[in-house]
């Protein structure tokens, strides 16, 4: 009988944390649909604290359109005066920086970095977690108290900017606390922490998230989003013409 | 026709002065022609050849991948079909490179540099390592597979010694972040600005930074006996390769917005196609912008050479001027011995001729003198201008056509300046000419 028990016992702790886990392909689609607004368009200003070893501190202010049903943004700087104008156009998959002063037009991609800080065109952007990683470990713990999954994700192809991914994922709401990205060589190249969630709409999105250099130590990016909204933007935003207009 | 060009070259002797200057200016305005005609000439040349050396090739093949999400991906995967092609044919060829590359960020101790980092086969490229000048460490330390090469200058700037580690940031040939660790083997002399660009390393080890298979990599080079044979070659080399099948992307880009070879490497941005498709370039393609400049060199030359030769001919015309009022009596003499107005006229205009030509080969010989003695000063390869030299000396060359073009415009140019006095001379009526004291 106690070895009926014992086994008893046993098979249900094996079975509360097998059953305890979620469908965590469900928690990445949440987090993309947290991060996507398919059924508007959004607008907010990011401020890029950049720090480098050895460097002044450099401050990028910026205006962020985004309409993620035709996955498209555009970014066009504020501050600093020098780079006033300048621009981030997404289409499809390439990127388009526009230079107001040679008022030309250069190839960019979503894996290069804005305005040379730590953080990339892609992270101004949709999120896709879903569709381009997948879940190979996954593990419960606590951070800063929040209890979290701690979910490993592999690149499903190999033309996403990290080939790994860790992330630390609040249990209850599905909100990205601290992120690990990695190289092919499964080497540490970045840290990201989301430090504060604002409202917009039914939508939480990270206002202060800070970037970490793990390979150049001392080098870090603060981004700061302000003024949300999701009022509809006009389709001229979108545009080419928009940039050059925008340098006049 | 004999006398008048006997009296003509007299009549240069009699003013020995006068006809020096007037050569010397006409040879000086040729001496800068031809030097510049000269240093364009070998211009394109050097700058070929010391590309040709920097790139490991004349004739470039790359391939480049369609991916599923409409990325260009560029490697190689196997390239026994393009051997076989390319040793199908008789080409000059002295021997292939294969190459990868890729722009990533050099990190050491808090400072990072973006460079230019070049895969090379350091076994069988040994003919590289004479075109670089050692400063520290040794091309021996390339032994060590993660072993890297810098420029003095990227050296100094990252504070890197022999032996360093260094990280490297880079992403990979599908544009995935790697990371990856060299140490500094060697560092050479910064020869400049296309030259402190590069950074050189393994091959393998920059294959397996760019995430790229066994055997694959980014570029075959085919470096030729001589770049004269370039355009043959790599016709009859895209035709082997269409023969068999290959997928090519074609040679005639349009370049309407771009230069040629961006033209040639935007191809393909816009279609689709499965596996690889080939790219064939050469260094002609991408050094026609230099052409074009050595086209702009030639035509300023020109443009000096008549500007020069304008104010030159005002000095002439003058001069002649000069001459006939010096010799009314003298003209009015032989007129009334007999000779023609035509003789009269030829004689003005032979020796117009005949000081254009002193000065065309005065000019000349001064250019060579000056050629010559540029051409033994060894400037270094770790200057700037390197890449316009010949293993770092100045060379010149000129050719017949433009010699000959100079001396048309030097010929014509006199005897146009000198008609005129020479016509009024020749008009002159004996006796008035008799009758006025000189």
């Amino acid at each position: 009988m106690r070895k009926l028990a014992f086994a008893v016992l046993f098979l249900a702790l094996l079975y509360v944390p097998l059953g305890a886990d979620p469908d965590f392909t469900q928690i990445l689609t949440a987090i993309d649909q947290m991060g996507n607004f398919e059924d508007s368009d959004f607008y907010c200003e990011y401020t890029l604290t950049s720090q480098k070893p050895g460097e002044p501190l450099s401050v990028t202010r910026g205006q962020m359109f985004r309409r993620d049903r035709t996955d498209q943004f555009v970014f066009i700087i504020l501050e600093p005066v020098e780079e006033r104008g300048k621009g981030y156009l997404k289409v499809d998959d390439n990127v388009w920086i526009y230079d107001p002063q040679s008022r030309a037009f250069n190839h960019s991609s979503l894996r290069e970095e804005v305005q040379n800080t730590d953080a990339k065109n892609s992270d101004l952007g949709r999120s896709n977690l879903a569709d381009d990683y997948t879940v190979t470990r996954s593990a419960q713990s606590t951070l800063s108290n929040f209890p979290v999954w701690i979910l490993e994700l592999t690149a499903r192809h190999n033309e996403v900017s990290y080939a790994k991914i860790i992330i630390w994922v609040h249990r209850s709401n599905n909100l990205i606390l601290k992120e690990e990205d990695y190289s092919v060589s499964n080497r540490l190249l970045r840290s990201v922490a989301y430090t504060r969630y604002i409202r917009v709409g039914a939508r939480f999105l990270p206002s202060l998230i800070t970037y970490i250099d793990n390979v150049n130590v001392g080098e870090t990016t603060i981004t700061e989003l302000a003024n949300p909204s999701v009022a509809p933007i006009p389709d001229d935003r979108f545009t080419k013409s928009f940039l050059e207009r925008g340098a006049d | 026709m004999i006398q008048e060009m006997k009296i003509a070259f007299r009549n240069l002797n009699r003013q020995k002065k006068r006809s020096f200057l007037l050569a010397g200016a006409i040879g000086f305005g040729i001496m800068i022609v031809t030097l510049i005609n000269g240093f364009s000439g070998a211009f394109i040349e050097n700058v070929s050849e010391n590309f040709s050396h920097l790139l490991a090739g004349h004739i470039f093949v790359e391939g480049v991948e369609k991916s599923d999400r409409g990325r260009n991906n560029y490697f190689i995967q196997n390239d026994q079909v393009l051997i076989e092609g390319i040793e199908s044919l008789d080409l000059p060829l002295r021997f292939l490179t294969k190459r990868s590359d890729f722009d990533g960020n050099l990190v050491y101790n808090g400072q990072t540099i973006r460079q230019t980092i070049v895969g090379a086969d350091w076994s069988q490229e040994n003919y590289f390592q004479d075109r670089m000048m050692l400063v520290d460490g040794s091309f021996a330390n390339m032994s060590d597979p993660q072993g890297l090469i810098l420029s003095q200058d990227i050296t100094e700037r990252l504070g890197l010694g022999i032996g360093d580690r260094m990280l490297v940031k880079l992403k990979t040939y599908t544009g995935q972040q790697n990371l990856g660790e060299f140490v500094l083997a060697a560092v050479i002399a910064d020869p400049g600005l296309i030259g402190s660009m590069s950074g050189y390393a393994n091959l393998d080890y920059v294959n397996e930074l760019l995430n790229l298979g066994p055997g694959e990599y980014k570029i075959l080079g085919l470096y030729l006996e001589n770049m004269s044979s370039i355009d043959d070659s790599v016709a009859s080399l895209y035709a082997a390769l269409e023969e068999r099948d290959i997928n090519l992307f074609p040679r005639d880009a349009d370049a309407e917005d771009a230069n040629y070879i961006e033209a040639l490497m935007n191809q393909g941005e816009e279609e689709t196609w499965e596996g690889l498709r080939y790219r064939l370039y050469t260094l002609n393609d991408i050094l026609s912008e230099v052409q074009d400049l050595v086209t702009v060199l030639n035509v300023a030359s020109l443009i000096i050479l008549l500007v020069l030769f304008i104010i030159i001919m005002v000095g002439i015309t003058n001069t002649f001027r000069m001459v006939m009022l010096e010799r009314v009596r003298e003209i009015g003499t032989i007129r009334a011995l007999g000779v023609q107005q035509a003789g009269v006229l030829w004689m003005f205009l032979y020796e117009a001729l005949f000081i254009g030509l002193l000065g065309f080969a005065a000019g000349l010989t001064l250019a060579g003198l000056i050629m010559a003695g540029l051409h033994t000063i060894n400037w270094g390869m770790d200057m700037p201008i390197f890449i316009l030299l010949k293993n770092g000396h100045m060379t010149f060359r000129l050719f017949a056509w433009q010699l000959f073009m100079n001396l048309a415009i030097v010929a014509g140019l006199t005897l146009f300046a000198a008609y005129g006095p020479a016509r009024k001379a020749a008009a002159l009526e004996p006796a008035h000419a008799l009758r006025i004291q000189g």
